[in-house]
């Protein structure tokens, strides 16, 4: 077989690019005889290694065994069965990462911004002749008394601002000349816990409803 | 399954908890005094360990800071807020809710607003999949923050979830009592003659029962 060049065809069918089949008779019996010779090449006797190089691998994969930060690596990269034992502190923490990051996100009150997903335009008025200076502050905007001033309409003393607020119960007020809180006489009150009240508005994205 | 896998998921959880805790307090930073900064975010670390959001008291210390309030009064008004999002929280389990957040915020909110615990309890309970429990406690929050009282505010909202009308109509209660109370009418009539209405609504959707007619044209 070492001295012998055998035919194209013959050496796709070997390497399995060819069908068998698909060879003319005289090809199809040269390559079957390949494939017999193939075969019989094979030494299919017992490998035995020698004593001293079964030694020195044995002593390789020990020392690997032993080392701490391999170990460590296999023991957690190495593929495992989960069981049942196993699985609930697992989902548990999934459940965790998954509810606390949505928590947050529903906790926390964003700043309103226009064009917000789930957010709803609602238009603040305030009646105000006398004010040189309305603003809006409310659970919307962290009570930040600077970020959302009104804007004086005509000259009937209106005031007015047009807010995007996210999904939600908000409590909010206005503050006139920059100390003075005023609720909204146009909206529903609750006791603010420092003696005052808040004004309220509730909105529901699901039907775009403000209550 | 990869013992890394696990490792790695517990250690984001871990992570995301610390995260949390940094960011109420990076909120009251700069804004409150170092020592409400401190309380607020202990009963903030409690409130999410109990399943309660966090925003409300951060919020109620903020306010209290831009309304210029003693910082004294404001860790009395942020330790009220916890107390009614806990009880908000345990009256809703009570009554056989997993609240959301959300939802728990809207029951603290009616509590604030007047309702009883009770009526929580009652409202949580008459919530359905057409009326979700967060739109029945803002409704009936509202309803009272109008000044409804609480028992006619509990009878209304009731009334309107049972008669199967939709959720906007639900959630047009407190306009239709303002609109009601700019025309001179007070806000418990206001509320009666809603109630009225939802239970007509209700009796004209029931079938009457009787004994079936049989077929006139059947021999």
């Amino acid at each position: 077989m070492k001295n012998r060049e055998w035919n194209n065809q013959v050496k796709q069918v070997l390497d399995g690019d060819r069908e068998l089949e698909s060879l003319s008779p005289e090809l199809r019996r040269e390559a079957e005889a390949a494939r017999r010779l193939l075969l019989e090449a094979i030494d299919r006797r017992p490998v035995t290694l020698s004593a001293a190089l079964e030694a020195r691998i044995m002593a390789r994969v020990r020392g690997r065994a032993t080392a701490r930060w391999p170990r460590a690596w296999r023991w957690l990269s190495a593929p495992t069965i989960p069981r049942w034992a196993m699985l609930v502190p697992v989902a548990a923490a999934a459940l965790f990462v998954v509810f606390s990051r949505g928590g947050q996100q529903i906790d926390r009150q964003p700043q309103a911004q226009a064009g917000q997903r789930d957010s709803v335009y609602v238009r603040f008025e305030l009646y105000a002749p006398r004010a040189s200076r309305v603003a809006l502050a409310g659970t919307f905007n962290r009570w930040d008394t600077a970020s959302a001033p009104l804007v004086r309409v005509g000259k009937d003393g209106m005031w007015t601002v047009t807010l995007a607020l996210p999904s939600g119960q908000h409590q909010y007020g206005f503050i006139v000349d920059g100390r003075n809180w005023v609720p909204d006489p146009a909206a529903p009150t609750v006791d603010d816990g420092f003696g005052r009240r808040n004004s309220v508005v509730s909105v529901n994205t699901i039907n775009g409803r403000i209550l | 399954m990869k013992r890394l896998s696990v490792v790695l998921v517990m250690v984001g959880g871990l992570a995301h908890g610390l995260a949390a805790q940094g960011d109420v307090r990076a909120r009251l930073v700069g804004r409150v005094s170092p020592e409400l900064v401190q309380l607020v975010g202990t009963l903030a670390d409690s409130a999410r360990a109990a399943g309660l959001p966090d925003a409300p008291l951060v919020d109620k210390a903020l306010e209290g800071a831009a309304k210029g309030v003693a910082p004294d009064r404001i860790a009395l008004a942020v330790q009220g807020v916890f107390g009614q999002l806990r009880t908000a929280a345990s009256v809703m389990r009570g009554a056989g809710a997993a609240p959301t957040t959300q939802e728990i915020d809207a029951g603290a909110f009616a509590l604030g607003a007047g309702l009883t615990s009770d009526d929580v309890a009652m409202l949580t309970e008459t919530a359905d999949a057409s009326h979700p429990t967060m739109a029945v406690l803002q409704v009936a929050g509202a309803l009272a923050a109008l000044g409804v009282p609480r028992a006619q505010t509990v009878g209304l909202v009731r009334a309107e979830v049972r008669s199967g009308l939709p959720l906007g109509d639900l959630t047009n209660l407190p306009a239709q009592v303002q609109a009601a109370a700019a025309s001179g009418v007070s806000p418990d009539a206001a509320a009666s003659g809603l109630e009225r209405a939802a239970q007509a609504h209700a009796g004209q959707s029931v079938q009457p029962k009787g004994k079936a007619k049989g077929n006139p044209h059947r021999p």
